[in-house]
This record gives structure tokens, C-alpha cells and sequence, in this order.
């Protein structure tokens, strides 16, 4: 069984113009898989199409085998598939508490017991429960956001670069809860543009160039390969 | 003075009641729905129908306590409501839905501007444009404070149900969007509705019950006008800038704000009738627009432009 | 032949209309098709040059300010300034905000003039309105069909004249800044300030020329009162841009020929067949005709019959639209 399947996915926001091109990705479960690729390459759109935020015009997607093309992205949560988005990721003006709330009763999961597990996850959180999530720094906001897409107990998180507008220190915290969030079961998929940051937690990495998954490898090896050096020299800049 | 008060609370109500529509579709949907005066103006008419259903056949009912009216009312009220609410949905399904697929806002507020004339015109064929009332019985004013203070205050019961309504709709709202999950689910997608589809909310429920409190409330203050003044077909289209204005005024999406800047445009006509007289009272929410878009365009409780 | 002639008269009346509404349509499309400005108030922009053009040039009136007795020419230049002007002081306060609160603003200054237009009786003579317009050319031509015949000259050489600076304007580097702006609005906020200047001089050109329509509609008809310039005139003229495809002059016009064509067949149709005494009631169902055309024609066709003409923003939406979703 893999934890999610991708099949020569196509998908793109206008018909006739697909901005992911036959991509292809297995993810072994409790795996952390980083994409990677230069600027326009298709990721970002790649991980919406998965959960339903860009429309698919071709190919699949299995979830615990499970096919869940195509399903509308408020299924997802339900089906169980977590995503946190790059930007504006958390629900500025609900409370941390009713974030996590929320997404609670909307999965239908024992809430007080959920939330007591995130709270331990998550013990910055805990501590101002009632504060406005729009009132959090960056890297509180980050982690309101992972617990957030957590709620459901997904069998797959996948995030959208989450180091983006953090620094480096706080990145190396977020990385670090994300290897906390792996060790409770969770398979993760995380798009970025950090190479070097992603590459160090992740087990795999698959590097995506025009919309395709052109190298899939070891995170170890992808690290060294000149190979992925050359895709980020700039060559594909007008690719998108 | 204290009755000009009185007088812009009670049509600061009616305004209140309805601008808490407005705000909330366009919170929700994005857009400046033209077409929400109409829901006022058919809830207003659909409540007479029922009434005149009701009255035909249960007989006439004696009015209730000092008010004007009796339980017939009550219950047209609520049936006009459920049907407001299906006109709201049906105008949705057909026209907005269908342009929200493939449309941006801009086609919906034209639309929704279209929607108006049509509704306003259907409903204008179907009662005519004779002004109607609720009732008929002659209500004596009950003087609550003496002339000699400030001028005095004398109020009808209507009135005071009407203020009494409205403020028990506000504090019920209130409560289902702060502690209902699907209260709490509709203000998550008036933030970030994308968010709210990855978090599992079904973002089509959101705009129906959107369009039911709407429309829901609209039948409420409709019914108000009508009672406190008379139904005429232009009902709805006389309070549109004033629920707009409210809206704005209050910081557009924010239900609370709806509510002050209802009360405020409110009383803002009613105080401005000595100074430029009753026929440019309507112009007053115009003022206030302009004002507030000059001034803080981000309304009184806005969080964003 | 009674009858060729009174075709022939009622064609000429039929077009001095519709090349006045295509002259409105025109400004409208500057605003809505090139620019993306939301105008509900457009019927307000037209009662002010009516109006305005009338208190410039009537003989005196009793009892009133206005009346001045001047040539018309000066009258339809008046028309345009003052419209531009509340298309100004409109911009200044709803054109930095996000393209609702224009349309609410607008909204707000047609309701406002229908108010002032039905009670400023000292200025607009209220409900009854303002007679004794003077029709240019009238003592010269006496009779009314050569007369109908020059004035549709004059609306129509206006309208030519219009539609060619229109064209040119849209075609220049303005026109494409215009699009640019309309097209993507992080570009014009990379514009800044300059993108509210721009977008405030397309808003007053285009209800200049509303208020020229205004003007010209006026002196035709030769009275003017506060019901010509109702919601439901705002709302015919948008139904005409859409109609014959916003974003195209040409289409513009062709909509407002083909909507005016519509509106008056389906009133003579309905006078005919509906008795008298139904005819108010009627006349609402005309409106929800018209209504239903527009909604079916934004449902199916959304660019209308003659849709914008593909210009350079095609690709320019195009590299945008990635940038913002990658």
C-alpha cells in the first residue's frame, strides 16, 4: 500500500492551458517527501490539484489506494488528506482555540480529546488558547496552521512551503515539529523552495521540471546530485 | 429632540436588520448584492398574502395586547419568511451560482442590479403599486416622557415591538455565529474561503444559510416598514442606500458594525429632518456614505479594505 | 404617402434615440469595458447635463434660477463640465476603494439627484421638470420632419465624432494603461497614485459624455422631468453595453440600437395587445423582459454579440495570471 499515489497527473486553473504536465509520485506511508523545482516548475499547483483546490483534467489520485480524483477540496479533510497552504493558512480572526475547533466539529472528531493531543504537540499554542490567531508571529502562525490541518487525524499531510517568510532559526523549529508530527503516524509532502532545509528532514525528495516529476530519488542523494543543482541555474526561468 | 431619537432608532431597526444581510452576503459571497432591498420588499408583500390567507381562513383575530395586530401577523411573518428565504435560494441557484462558476464579482453585483428590476417589476405586476397596510386600526401613541423635557417622547406599540424584535434577532444572531460550529463555520469562509474548503467546509452550505439569514432578516425588517409605515412596492429600493451606507459605515462583513451603522444612519435621517426637511431625509445616508468612504473607508469595525 | 412618410418619421425618431443612448453607451464603455469602473448612477449623470443644459439655455424661468437664454452650444458644453464634475468629486471619494463601494457610491448619487430633481424646485422645477428646452435650428426648419431629420444629423455626427476620439484614446498608450489597470489590479496598485489618476480621468470623460447625452436628449424632446431619469434607465443602458459586448465601441453602439430596438417593439406589442387599463401593470413586465435578457446574456454569452477585440492584454493576462498562481 502507498500512502498517496499520483499517476500522470494533469490539472491547471484555465482548460487547454495545464500548468502540471503527467506528474507521478508514490509516497510510502509515514514517509516525508519534499518537491522540489525551480520557480513556475508547477509545485504549488501540483499539491492544490491533489486536494482539489485546481481542477484535474487527467490522471489520478489514490489516497491509501483509494481513488479521490477529483473530489471537491472540502472532501479531503474528510477523506483524509491535511494541507497547509503557503500564505494566510490560519483563520485570523477566530481564536487559536476556535481554529482548532472548528475543524473539530466540521471532521467530526472527540474534540476535547484531539485537542488535548495537539495542545501537547503543540505546547506554544496551548498557552494562549484565546488569542486571535491574527495576533500570532510568524512561526506561532505556522505551527496554528500544521495543528490546524491536523485536526482530522489526516493520513497524509502535505504542506506548501512552509519556511516561506520565516527565518532561518524558525524554520529550523518548524522542520523540527514536523519530524515531531511524522512520529505520530503522519505522512508528509511538503513543497519547497528551501532545498537544503527540506532535504534534511525529508526521507525522498522528487524534483519537478514543466509540470512532470523528472528525478525522484534518496533525500541524501538528491542533496549531492549536480543534476538538481543545474535544474535551479536558471535555465527554466520563463517555464511558467 | 427626543422624539427625532425615538423615530431614527426605530427606522435605524429597520436598516440595522437589513444591513446585516448585505454585510453578511458580501462577506461571504463577495459581492454588493443591489438586489437585497427586494428580499425586504417581498418579504414585506409575502407576509400581507399570508395574512390575508390566514385572516380568509380563520377569521379576523383580535389584536394582541396595544398592538396593532394580532397573531395572524405573527405567523404570516414567519411563513414569509421560509418563502423569502426559497426566493433568495431560487435567485442563487439560477442567476449567482451559475455566474460565481465563471463570473467575478463585478458580473454579480450587474446581475444582482438586474435581479432587482425584476423582482422589483414582478412584484409590482403581480400587487399593483397601491400602497397597502397590515392593519388598520388607529394605535394611540403611549407618551413615555413629558413635553416639557426635550421635547417629549410618544411611542406606539408597534414601535416597541419593533425595537424589542429587533434587538432579540441581533442577540440570536449574535449567538449562532459565535458559538455554533456552523456559525463559526460561516465566519471562517467570510475570512479565507479557500482555507475553509481545506479545513472540510462545505462552502455551498455556507451561502445557503447566507441567503437564509439574509433573507430571514430582510422579511423581518420588511415586515417593520410595513408595519411602521405602509407597503409600497419602492420599499425596498428607498432602503437600499441606507442599508449599503449602514453596511460601509459599520466596515463591510462585520455583523456588529451592520447593526451601529444601521442605528447610526438611522438617526442620522431622522435628526436631519429639521435641518433639510423630510423630502431629502433619503439623501442623508448618501452623506454618510461619502462621508465614511472619505474618512475611514474601512468602516467603523472593518478589519480590511 | 401618408404611410412611407410616417415610417420615415418614426425611423428618424427611433435613431435620434438610439444614437443618443449609443453616445451614453459609449462613456459607459469607456468606464466599464476599457477601464473596469462599476457605474450605477448613470442615469444621474445624464439628468445633470440634461438638466444643466436646459437652465442654460431656456428662456427665463419664473419663479426659478436658470433660464439664462444662452446659445445651446454653450448648454451642451455646460452639460459636459458639470457632469464631469460630479464625476470628479464621485471619483475623488470612491475610486482609491475597491470597485464596489464605486458602484454604491454611484447608486448613492442617482438616488441623491432624483431627490434633488423632484423637490429643488427653485432650481430643477420639481416633479413637473423644465419646459420651453429650445431646439436648436427650430425657427430655420419649421417643419418636423426635416427637423427630427437635422437633429439625428447633429447626434449622429456626434456620435461619429465620439466613437473615432474613443477609438483613438483606447488605442493609445492611456487606453492601454486603462486595460492594464482593468486587467490586474496588482499591477495598478504597482501604479499607485498614478492608477487613481488614470482611473479618474476615464470615470469624468465617461459621464462627460453621459452628460452630453443628457443634453442632447433634452433638446430633442424639449422637456425634461425628474421620472426620465429613473433606475431603470441606468439599468437599459448597461443592458445595451453588455448586450453588443463591453470593451468594443462598435459593439456599444450596435447594443445600444439593438436593446433600444427590443425596448420599444416589446412596449408596442404590449400596448397593442394589453387592454388600457392593464397597461401600467404592463409596462412592469417590460422591465422584466429587458431584465431577463440581460441576466440570459450574461449566463450564455458574457462577452456579449460583439466581445472584446483581442488586443495586447490577452497575453499580458496571461503572464499575470501565472505569476500570481505559481
Amino acid at each position: 500500500m502507498t500512502a498517496l499515489r499520483v499517476v500522470e497527473l494533469e490539472a491547471g486553473y484555465e482548460p487547454g492551458l495545464p500548468i502540471v504536465r503527467g506528474a507521478s509520485l508514490a509516497v510510502e506511508p509515514n514517509e516525508i517527501v519534499a518537491l522540489l523545482g525551480p520557480n513556475g516548475a508547477g509545485k504549488s499547483t501540483l499539491i492544490k490539484a491533489i486536494v482539489g483546490l485546481v481542477p484535474v483534467s487527467a490522471g489520478r489520485v489514490f489516497l491509501h489506494d483509494r481513488d479521490i480524483t477529483g473530489r471537491a477540496a472540502h472532501h479531503m479533510a474528510h477523506e483524509g488528506l491535511g494541507f497547509v497552504p503557503q500564505t494566510e493558512n490560519v483563520f485570523v480572526n477566530l481564536s487559536i482555540e476556535d481554529n482548532l475547533d472548528l475543524a473539530a466539529s466540521i471532521l467530526r472528531v472527540p474534540k476535547k480529546q484531539r485537542l488535548r493531543d495537539l495542545y501537547d504537540l503543540f505546547p506554544d499554542l496551548a498557552r494562549q488558547r484565546r488569542l486571535l490567531a491574527g495576533r500570532l508571529s510568524g512561526g506561532q502562525r505556522q505551527m496554528l496552521a500544521v495543528a490546524r490541518a491536523l485536526v482530522g487525524e489526516p493520513k497524509v499531510l502535505l504542506l506548501d512551503e512552509p519556511s516561506a517568510g520565516l527565518s532561518p532559526k524558525l524554520v529550523g523549529i518548524v522542520f523540527e515539529k514536523l519530524l515531531d508530527v511524522r512520529a505520530t503516524g503522519v505522512t508528509i509532502v511538503l513543497v519547497e523552495q528551501n532545498v537544503k532545509a527540506a532535504l534534511a528532514i525529508a526521507d525522498r525528495g522528487a524534483v519537478l521540471v514543466e509540470g512532470s516529476t523528472r528525478i525522484v530519488g534518496a533525500a541524501r542523494d538528491l542533496a549531492g546530485d549536480p543534476q538538481v543543482a543545474a535544474l535551479y541555474l536558471g535555465q527554466h526561468q520563463g517555464g511558467s | 429632540m427626543l422624539q427625532l431619537v425615538a423615530d431614527g432608532f426605530i427606522i435605524g431597526s429597520v436598516i440595522a436588520l437589513g444591513a446585516i444581510g448585505v454585510t453578511l452576503v458580501y462577506s461571504i459571497l463577495r459581492f454588493a448584492n443591489f438586489a437585497h432591498g427586494e428580499l425586504l420588499t417581498w418579504g414585506a408583500y409575502l407576509a400581507w398574502t399570508a395574512l390575508i390567507g390566514i385572516v380568509a381562513v380563520w377569521g379576523p383575530a383580535e389584536p394582541l395586547g396595544p398592538f396593532s395586530f394580532g397573531w395572524p401577523l405573527l405567523v404570516a411573518l414567519a411563513i414569509s419568511a421560509v418563502a423569502t428565504a426559497a426566493l433568495a435560494l431560487l435567485v442563487d441557484r439560477l442567476l449567482f451560482r451559475q455566474l460565481r462558476q465563471h463570473g467575478n464579482a463585478i458580473t454579480l453585483i450587474m446581475a444582482s442590479f438586474g435581479a432587482a428590476l425584476v423582482l422589483r417589476n414582478l412584484l409590482q405586476f403581480i400587487y399593483g403599486s397601491i400602497p397597502e397596510y397590515y392593519s388598520r386600526e388607529i394605535q394611540v401613541a403611549i407618551r413615555l416622557i413629558p413635553r416639557d423635557v426635550l421635547g417629549g417622547l410618544r411611542i406606539t406599540p408597534d414601535q416597541l415591538f419593533v425595537l424589542g424584535l429587533t434587538a432579540v434577532s441581533v442577540v440570536s444572531l449574535h449567538g449562532f455565529l459565535t458559538r455554533t460550529t456552523l456559525g463559526k463555520a460561516m465566519r471562517a469562509t467570510s475570512n479565507n474561503p479557500q482555507l475553509a474548503r481545506v479545513t472540510g467546509i462545505d462552502v455551498d452550505q455556507i451561502i445557503r444559510a447566507t441567503w437564509i439569514i439574509g433573507a430571514v432578516l430582510a422579511t423581518v425588517a420588511g415586515v417593520f416598514s410595513g408595519l411602521t409605515v405602509q407597503l409600497r412596492p419602492q420599499l425596498g429600493l428607498d432602503l437600499l442606500l441606507p442599508l449599503f451606507a449602514a453596511a460601509i459605515l459599520g466596515g463591510i462583513g462585520s455583523v456588529y458594525g451592520a447593526v451601529v451603522g444601521g442605528l447610526i444612519v438611522g438617526l442620522a435621517e431622522s435628526l436631519s429632518v429639521p435641518l433639510v426637511g423630510a423630502e431629502y431625509r433619503a439623501a442623508t445616508a448618501f452623506a454618510v456614505l461619502i462621508a465614511i468612504l472619505l474618512i475611514r473607508p474601512t468602516g467603523l469595525f472593518g478589519e480590511r479594505t | 404617402m401618408p404611410d412611407l412618410l410616417g415610417l420615415l418619421s418614426y425611423g428618424t425618431f427611433f435613431l435620434v434615440f438610439a444614437t443618443i443612448f449609443a453616445l451614453v453607451v459609449l462613456g459607459l464603455n469607456l468606464q466599464w469595458g476599457f477601464t473596469g469602473l462599476f457605474n450605477v448612477g448613470v442615469a444621474g449623470f445624464v439628468a445633470v447635463g440634461a438638466y444643466t443644459s436646459a437652465l442654460i439655455t431656456a428662456p427665463n424661468y419664473p419663479d426659478q434660477i436658470g433660464g439664462l437664454g444662452l446659445p445651446i452650444l454653450l448648454g451642451w458644453l455646460g452639460a459636459m463640465a458639470t457632469s464631469g464634475i460630479a464625476a470628479f468629486i464621485i471619483g475623488i471619494a470612491a475610486l482609491r476603494l475597491r470597485h464596489d463601494y464605486l458602484a454604491i457610491a454611484t447608486f448613492g448619487v442617482a438616488v441623491t439627484l432624483q431627490l434633488v430633481a423632484l423637490n429643488a424646485k427653485g432650481l430643477t422645477g420639481g416633479p413637473f421638470g423644465l419646459q420651453f428646452i429650445p431646439k436648436p435650428f427650430a425657427d430655420v426648419i419649421t417643419d418636423s420632419l426635416a427637423w427630427n431629420v437635422t437633429y439625428l444629423l447633429i447626434t449622429s455626427a456626434l456620435l461619429g465624432l465620439s466613437y473615432v476620439a474613443l477609438e483613438r484614446l483606447v488605442r493609445s498608450p492611456w487606453g492601454r494603461v486603462l486595460r492594464a489597470i482593468r486587467e490586474d489590479e496588482t499591477a495598478a496598485e504597482s501604479l499607485g497614485k498614478r492608477a487613481f489618476r488614470f482611473r479618474l480621468q476615464a470615470f469624468v470623460v465617461g459621464c462627460m459624455l453621459m452628460g452630453l447625452g443628457g443634453a442632447l436628449y433634452a433638446h430633442f424632446v424639449g422637456y425634461i422631468a425628474p421620472e426620465d431619469f429613473l433606475p431603470i434607465l441606468t439599468f437599459q443602458l448597461w443592458t445595451m453595453l453588455i448586450v453588443g459586448g463591453s470593451g468594443n465601441n462598435r459593439g456599444a453602439i450596435l447594443g445600444a440600437l439593438v436593446v433600444w430596438a427590443l425596448w420599444t417593439l416589446s412596449g408596442n406589442v404590449l400596448r397593442e395587445l394589453v387592454p388600457s387599463e392593464y397597461q401600467a401593470r404592463a409596462a412592469t413586465l417590460q422591465v422584466v423582459l429587458i431584465g431577463l435578457l440581460l441576466m440570459l446574456i450574461l449566463l450564455l454569452r458574457p462577452r456579449g454579440l460583439l466581445g472584446e477585440e483581442t488586443v495586447v492584454s490577452r497575453h499580458m493576462r496571461d503572464e499575470t495570471a501565472d505569476t500570481k498562481k505559481e
